[in-house]
């Protein structure tokens, strides 16, 4: 789906690049898997931000809060980004 | 409150950009703009998940070049 009316691509080439080294030195993408990764970043980036805009509108208010975010993030992706808010929640 | 964090905040995707993308998407919804806490923990969930799609690409294609030193 892409960024829709958003043409501008949130993550650049050169820091992909960063952190396919970062996460091993030995490994070298080609331009068509760049391309690719690069576009479900930014559908990842849509997604959640849709996800979480849905949230927000079914608890009837109108501010997306952290949770909303955390919410999708668990149980999409079953991801829990620590160093935000309830912590003390987890285990 | 005071929010302690074990790393540095140095993000994948600038903050600031992320941000304009969710007041964007907040505002297509009738919602008001997010807090910068809100674009900082989506910027740590896009470099989480895309640290993972890499690290699974780097162990397929290593398990790719051993089937091939294997075969000949």
């Amino acid at each position: 789906t892409g960024g829709g009316d958003q043409t501008t691509q949130l993550l650049s080439r050169p820091r992909l690049q960063e952190l396919v080294r970062e996460v091993d030195p030995t490994v070298q993408l080609d331009e068509e898997v760049e391309e690719m990764l690069l576009q479900l970043a930014d559908d990842f980036i849509d997604t959640t931000l849709n996800a979480a805009c849905s949230l927000a509108k079914h608890r009837h208010v109108l501010n997306v809060e952290l949770r909303d975010v955390q919410l999708h993030l668990e149980r999409q992706w079953n991801m829990w980004i620590p160093g935000f808010g309830n912590d003390e929640l987890r285990p | 409150g005071t929010q302690i964090r074990s790393c540095k905040d140095e993000y994948l995707v600038p903050l600031s950009l992320m941000q304009s993308r969710l007041k964007a998407v907040a505002a297509k919804h009738g919602l008001e703009e997010p807090s910068p806490e809100v674009a900082a923990i989506c910027c740590h969930a896009v470099h989480e998940r895309l640290k993972n799609l890499i690290e699974k690409l780097a162990v397929i294609a290593q398990h790719r070049i051993d089937m091939i030193t294997k075969q000949s």
